[in-house]
């Protein structure tokens, strides 16, 4: 038995040391697409700076987005952000009707935040041929209604909107020049192709949200639903040009209005100047707990010292493990942790000490101080995941993140505290210099060491 | 022997007289319109927080304040930090107003034309040759005439993308905005005091949000402390121990609310999102000492049994006073470095975690172990009232 908890905590040792130390080590992935993940520290926004943005998804046309919309408009927004080139962005669903977006190290906000946030009413807007429409052009299509079935018009109206959109894509025209393809559900396609019948050389334009990103010339009648949209230029399309078209058509609408409820932008200066400084708060609160425990409690304290800095290895481990995205909270959650973490500790050594006063030998009162101190312990645990648990069940993405820390500090102690103190204190009290009464801190005349019982002889009570 | 439970009148005085102050000030929060009271942060007001330098070191806290008066901000308040930055807090600027910029707007150098493809690829679709030119303007009709060069209507739309113009670099810090209510203002803040050299931070948030925030917590408040009532009950198999955890939990919560209520009234100190995580740890970690002291309880009665609970508990106190003061002591030790060393991000947060976990080595020790003796003693009294050998006989089994 103690030789298999030996064996369970050097394993785990040397994982932990392992997983905290060894450079660009990958953890595989669970399904094949996703390959390997490097296995690394990952900071929250306030430690590296970035802006952090939050949305409520607005109910519109009297639906209330349902989950599955919810992931829509998130699938939607999270195509927007990665065709920034954003690198490791986060965007997720909150709740019922939030999705908080995280880009790391993001400085121009604005343009970033322009693209995510908005809505996207994408409309198909014929130009009556009186008039003229130029790219980047506003078009304000709030009082517009759709178009008469046929004939001409005097003004714009709007044939169909983005809910018609299957696909697009980027291709090429018949000279091999770059182009934009997108193809028609069925509605859109039936529209879209009486009109272009019937309005050959007159100008149709792709709004989107009162903008006109595309004012091409219809061509031809266009049956079938597939398009084309060929430019001017020479060879085409610029690359980029035709994937900002593409995107748009792609991830231009969303189903439901987003608003911004909250917006975050931290320097990464400041993020550095925050790591550094909790850096060093944790190392000094860190190296005062295990000061204190040395001189409280002598032997006994260096030897919950060492759980407390396996305890330390083996949470930081598993952080990187997870991934544990690291907040400023949740590095003072890691703190606290560490003075909580020796709690155990002192509530089994107090009990210890207790026991040798009554005359136990040292590996009686040992035994005895974790096997009566383990009810506290457990019950203190407890209280301590149940608030955690609450806080990281019903708070914020912040809370959460201390929450989490918390919990796992809270488990990982009960197992170094307990579990790997016991096992080591055993050892060392088994050897011969280790039986002086001044390394437990209490008088000579307190200190009994034999293994075997004479407190049971002497049949003192403990207690009063 | 120190006698905590024979001086009990003197602690339930204490503790009312370092939780009634701090509830008067809590109570002053909604009726004095936020002068006097609890101070919110914009987490649960909403409104924006604003962290930038200017180049010109020499402008002044009311320079800019007057500034922000004659923009609109009536109510803004502005402090100056030792490095030289501005903390700006706006009530209720709405960043929302930013305008959508239809951003991936394509640069097209020549007006695109439409035409019916039968696939993506570029195989002759029936359509296509009919129309084998683009047609170079607009207006113009399209011609056979292949010629790609643009025709001079054309030229226009070659000038600058409608893009957001970018506000110039800024080496380290983040962009200073342009768009919206906020991009107004920084305008306005550059033209009268010379540029922004560098910004920290800036935070906005939605009146949305911040009703949330208030209600969550009070929630998340009550949910906790029920848990720790129905954790403390079962494992002890008694609600009275439950229900003077509970108290003493309550007592702490005040005090830290209370002590934040005072600063707030003279310091101006402000409760952020992360108070309610720090009122929850609290409430999990000031619970640990009352649950040592019980523990305690629970063994000297049965091993004692014969005794006065007062004495029991007075016993149970004493020897576990050492180990509640040390438990807390480490937790303190590692709250006060952080507080002096963490920096401000985390500072009332750790403060609150500071004064919730000193109050709670307190209460645990003078507030629920006193209540549990006052209440047992009732209960005793009364149960002797109506069977007295019954009581007699529990006593002494």
């Amino acid at each position: 038995m103690r030789r298999t908890a030996l064996i369970l905590i050097a394993v785990i040792g040397v994982f932990a040391l392992v997983i905290d130390f060894w450079p660009r080590l990958r953890l595989p992935g669970l399904d094949s697409e996703s390959g390997s993940r490097p296995i690394e520290t990952k900071l929250g926004l306030d430690l590296q700076g970035g802006l952090k943005v939050e949305y409520r998804v607005v109910p519109s046309g009297g639906k209330t987005p349902t989950a599955a919309d919810l992931e829509v408009v998130r699938g939607i927004m999270d195509n927007r952000v990665n065709s920034t080139g954003v690198a490791e962005p986060v965007v997720v669903t909150s709740g019922t009707d939030r999705i908080v977006v995280e880009l790391p190290g993001v400085t121009d906000t604005a343009s970033v935040r322009a693209l995510v946030g908005q809505t996207g009413r994408l409309d198909f807007v014929p130009i009556p041929t009186s008039a003229t429409i130029t790219q980047g052009q506003d078009l304000d299509l709030s009082t517009v209604t759709n178009c008469p079935a046929g004939g001409t018009i005097t003004s714009i109206c709007i044939l169909f909107s983005g809910d018609q959109l299957k696909s697009a894509s980027i291709g090429s025209d018949q000279r091999g020049n770059r182009a934009v393809n997108f193809v028609l559900k069925s509605g859109g396609s039936d529209l879209f192709a009486k009109w272009t019948a019937a309005h050959v050389n007159e100008q149709f334009a792709i709004v989107l949200d009162s903008s006109v990103i595309s004012a091409p010339t219809i061509q031809g009648a266009i049956t079938g639903g597939n398009v084309q949209i060929t430019s001017g230029n020479i060879g085409g399309f610029q690359q980029k040009e035709a994937k900002q078209l593409v995107d748009v058509l792609r991830f231009g609408a969303l189903p439901f209005p987003v608003e911004e409820l909250s917006s975050d932008t931290i320097a990464p200066t400041l993020g550095l100047e925050f790591f550094n400084k909790s850096l060093l708060a944790g190392a000094i609160a860190v190296g005062l707990v295990l000061i204190f425990m040395l001189l409280h409690y002598r032997l006994p304290g260096a030897v919950a010292n060492v759980a407390l800095i396996y305890y330390a290895l083996v949470l930081f481990a598993i952080f990187r493990l997870i991934p544990v995205t690291l907040t400023l909270a949740g590095i003072a959650g890691f703190v606290l942790s560490v003075g909580m973490a020796v709690d155990a500790n002192i509530l089994i050594f107090e009990r210890s000490k207790e026991e040798l006063r009554l005359g136990k030998s040292l590996p009686q009162a040992i035994e005895a101080g974790f096997s009566r101190a383990w009810n506290s312990i457990l019950d203190s645990n407890v209280s301590s995941l149940i608030t955690a648990s609450i806080l990281y069940f019903f708070g914020s993405s912040v809370i959460q993140g201390f929450a989490l820390v918390l919990i796992l500090g809270v488990l990982v102690s009960m197992f170094t505290a307990v579990t790997v103190t016991r096992t080591f204190l055993r050892i060392v009290v088994a050897q011969e210099w280790a039986r002086k009464a001044r390394l437990y801190g209490i008088s000579e005349s307190e200190f009994t060491y034999r293994p075997t019982g004479r407190a049971a002889r002497r049949g003192v009570t403990p207690g009063v | 022997m120190f006698d905590v439970i024979g001086k009990r009148r003197w602690f339930f005085a204490f503790s009312l007289l370092i939780t009634i102050p701090g509830l008067i000030f809590i109570l002053l929060t909604p009726f004095s319109g936020g002068k006097a009271g609890l101070k919110f942060s914009i987490d649960y007001t909403g409104g924006t927080t604003w962290s930038i330098k200017f180049a010109d070191r020499n402008v002044t806290a009311t320079q800019v304040r007057d500034e922000l008066v004659t923009l609109g901000q009536a109510d803004a308040t502005v402090a100056k930090t030792g490095t030289g930055f501005f903390d700006i807090r706006l009530s209720k600027l709405d960043l929302r107003t930013v305008e959508p910029t239809p951003t991936p707007v394509p640069t097209l150098t020549a007006p695109p034309t439409v035409v019916p493809t039968a696939s993506a690829g570029p195989s002759g679709s029936p359509g296509t040759s009919a129309v084998p030119a683009p047609t170079p303007s607009p207006t113009s009709a399209p011609t056979e005439s292949a010629a790609p060069t643009p025709s001079p209507t054309s030229a226009p739309t070659v000038s600058p993308a409608p893009s957001p113009s970018p506000s110039p670099g800024i080496v380290g810090g983040s962009q200073v905005p342009t768009d919206g209510e906020i991009g107004r203002i920084a305008t306005g803040l550059q033209e009268a005091l010379g540029p922004i050299a560098e910004q920290q931070s800036l935070s906005s948030i939605g009146a949305v949000v911040s009703s949330d925030l208030v209600n969550q917590a009070v929630i998340l408040i009550l949910v906790g402390s029920l848990g720790i009532l129905g954790w403390i009950t079962l494992r002890f198999r008694d609600v009275k121990m439950g229900v003077t955890a509970l108290v003493a939990l309550l007592h702490d919560v005040i005090v830290v609310l209370g002590i934040f209520a005072i600063l707030g009234t003279f310091l101006g100190v402000q409760i952020d999102g992360l108070f309610v995580t720090a009122m929850l740890t609290v409430i999990g970690f000031s619970v640990h000492d009352t649950i040592v002291v019980f523990d305690r309880v629970r063994e000297n009665r049965i091993r004692h049994a014969g005794e006065p609970f007062a004495e029991v508990v007075n016993h149970s106190l004493l020897q576990t006073f050492g180990r509640s003061v040390t438990t807390s002591f480490t937790v303190v030790l590692t709250l006060t470095a952080l507080l002096l060393f963490g920096g401000s991000a985390t500072e009332e947060f750790v403060l609150a975690l500071l004064v919730g976990i000193v109050s709670g080595t307190y209460s645990s020790v003078f507030t629920a172990s006193p209540l549990l003796v006052v209440w047992q003693e009732r209960e005793d009294r009364q149960r002797g009232r109506t069977s007295g050998p019954a009581a007699a006989r529990r006593a002494s089994a």
